[in-house]
């Protein structure tokens, strides 16, 4: 195993940045995950490391040499593609022996390995079969038994499991992350589910517009988003974001809204929303941290719910709220209805606070 | 409850009533067009084992009273001069249309290859370009070509054929096998790159293989063509020696004007080579090999 290091990587098609000065360093055994929307230049960024597509500028480095200029069969990558692209004239043992061949290594050395790989995945019984007789699972199960059979420097895999139904992809989801534990290996992930990036890496790469957002563990991109982008894109349901203004009322900063209503600020906040460059700030709250009250209580705001969808653990509620809407995870006892009037109360600890203008998170000292 | 029920039944009925109408207008239209094919083939075979006296007799002996092989014995006869000529001519034949053939695959392969996977300048105008040929009837290019092959000393020789083939079918063929390799997930090819091939490799290894039914498709696409091509061979070739069997057949038939069962027994083993070439072959144009390859 070995790490992986990009330097200002640059990718350009005509006019067109696809990958935008994006330097990240995966340590060696790590498991990293590049996230973001579709277009958002992670699939390009895999393919610039596995050298499918060259690089505009920049450096590549697997293990300790600068691979920029190699063919990707000389960087001792493996890849498991979304289609899986098992060669559909072979059987799987010739699959799994496809990149041992290629690399000569003597007959029953190629045997050995096979079989040894067929009997970790637990596909001994499939052997002979095409990747035609296979079902979705069993044919992801093959594709990742091809990049385990060689055991590579870096493990390349672009979106694995999203061809795969729910259920699968759940399962599959903790036999990657067993894998990665069993073998210590050095792991560059891409998913568009951010659910996926934070179950199983351990650090994840937020991408978007061709630029890396921010590279954390997933905890910590959680707790402490970058921007605004950022804190919309992690978590689930999204992070619900109000557009306010600062003023000061009674000698205190506050936050108003068009709708009429002010929210107070604890010093910390107050501290944060004077970095802002302008008067607006965005309010940033997880469906975790609003309280919901049926009735006024002091520090809360009113709003009115949008949709009920009652999950069982959580019911999660929509409400309007200046404009923008809002989700409230509440106990699956609280009763409430659409159209309802209620007042939500904000976490000071744990709320963000976001640049109105340059969409970044704003720190206190 | 019951009258919806019955509606819906009726409705039903209907439907598969209607349906079933135009399934039986297109069996017969097909059953037409079945014997719109066959009866010429079939009357060329019957006309073939009949003496030549049978063959133009009115009314004419829907089957023969004396079924002969004749006219079959007398062009396989090495021996005879009729025979030589006509096995001189297949051969020739058989050499324009195998050359053509190998020369069109070797060609049209990395052409359509590259149509498909790379982009370069001017890619879809060199595409288009490559079509245009076949925007304009053959004989528009037949008095060119010839002034052409004059002046590189080709008339008289089977090159000349061969290039004029190759000119007509390679348009199609590279279309044709491009459509096929469009079909192969780029993907394969990367992975076996990443497996440790080099690019070339990975074609010859993992593309070549899945694109067998493309090849074999645009291989007899090309052998047909050339063989059963007749104005330019008319016009590049005088010596009796070189005659390919389509023009060959016609000198051989006003030679012997009578001898219609000699002409259909030359027109039947003309027709054999490449009816078997495609039932040996015709697998491969409906087998999908990518079938389970990647998942859509």
């Amino acid at each position: 195993m070995a790490h992986v290091v990009l330097k200002d990587l640059v990718k350009t098609y005509g006019n067109f940045k696809a990958v935008n000065d994006v330097s990240l360093t995966v340590n060696d055994g790590e498991f990293v995950a590049l996230v973001g929307p579709s277009g958002c230049g992670k699939t390009t960024t895999l393919n610039l490391v596995a050298g499918l597509t060259p690089i505009t500028s920049g450096d590549i480095v697997i293990g300790d040499r600068v691979v920029n200029d190699l063919d990707p069969k000389d960087r001792d990558i493996a890849m498991v593609f979304q289609n899986y692209a098992l060669y559909p004239q072979k059987s799987v043992y010739m699959n799994l022996a496809f990149p041992l061949q290629m690399r000569k290594l003597p007959r029953d050395e190629i045997d050995k390995k096979v079989k040894e790989a067929a009997r970790v995945l637990d596909m001994t019984h499939l052997l002979e079969r095409k990747p035609r007789e296979l079902s979705g699972g069993q044919q992801q199960r093959v594709a990742l038994g091809r990049a385990l059979v060689r055991d590579p420097a870096v493990f390349l895999m672009d979106e694995p499991l999203s061809n795969l139904d729910a259920k699968l992809r759940v399962q599959m989801r903790s036999e990657i992350k067993r894998f990665h534990q069993d073998l210590k290996a050095t792991i560059i992930y891409v998913t568009h589910d951010q659910l996926e990036a934070v179950t199983m890496a351990d650090k994840m790469a937020v991408m978007n517009g061709g630029f890396l957002q921010q590279y954390d563990s997933p905890a910590q991109v959680f707790a402490h988003p970058v921007n605004m982008f950022v804190a919309s894109f992690i978590g689930s349901p999204a992070m619900s974001l109000i557009p306010l203004e600062i003023s000061t009322a009674n000698g205190g900063t506050v936050l108003t809204s068009a709708e009429g209503w002010s929210l107070g600020l604890s010093p910390r906040n107050v501290q944060k929303v004077t970095k802002a460059t302008t008067k607006k700030v965005v309010l940033g709250a997880r469906h975790s941290t609003i309280k919901l009250h049926k009735s006024a209580v002091p520090g809360s705001i009113p709003a009115k719910v949008y949709t009920v969808e009652p999950t069982g653990d959580v019911t999660f509620v929509q409400a309007f709220l200046s404009g923008a809407i809002v989700n409230v995870s509440v106990p699956p006892n609280i009763a409430v209805t659409p159209d309802e009037r209620i007042w939500l109360e904000f976490d000071q600890e744990r709320m963000h606070l976001f640049d109105g203008e340059t969409e970044m998170a704003l720190e206190a000292s | 409850m019951s009258t919806i029920a019955e509606t819906a039944s009726r409705g039903q009925t209907r439907r598969r009533m209607r349906l079933d109408g135009w399934r039986w207008a297109g069996r017969i239209f097909l059953l037409f067009m079945l014997l719109y094919t066959a009866l010429p083939m079939i009357w060329m075979l019957i006309t073939s084992i009949k003496s030549g006296f049978a063959a133009t007799q009115f009314p004419p002996q829907w089957w023969p009273d004396e079924p002969t092989l004749a006219s079959y014995q007398k062009l396989l006869d090495p021996q005879n001069s009729v025979g030589q000529d006509f096995l001189r001519f297949f051969w020739n034949s058989l050499f324009v249309s195998t050359v053509t053939t190998i020369l069109s695959v070797i060609v049209a392969v990395p052409a359509a290859y590259a149509f498909s996977r790379f982009t370069f300048p001017g890619r879809n105008f060199l595409f288009f370009a490559v079509l245009l040929r076949n925007m304009f009837p053959a004989v528009i290019f037949l008095v060119p070509l010839f002034i052409l092959m004059r002046a590189i000393g080709l008339v008289n020789t089977h090159g000349s054929l061969v290039l004029t083939y190759l000119t007509f079918g390679l348009p199609l063929a590279i279309w044709l096998l491009k459509g096929f390799y469009d079909n192969i997930p780029v993907q394969l090819e990367q992975a076996a790159r990443i497996d440790g091939a080099t690019r070339f490799q990975a074609f010859i290894m993992i593309v070549m293989p899945l694109s067998t039914p493309g090849i074999i498709a645009t291989a007899i696409y090309s052998f047909i063509g050339a063989w059963n091509e007749y104005i330019y061979a008319y016009t590049f070739l005088s010596k009796n020696e070189q005659l390919t069997l389509p023009v060959g057949i016609q000198r051989f038939f006003s030679e012997n004007t009578t001898d219609f069962p000699g002409l259909m027994a030359a027109s039947f083993m003309m027709s054999v080579p490449v009816v078997v070439l495609f039932l040996v072959l015709q697998r491969y144009f409906v087998r999908a090999l990518t079938e389970g390859a990647v998942k859509h």
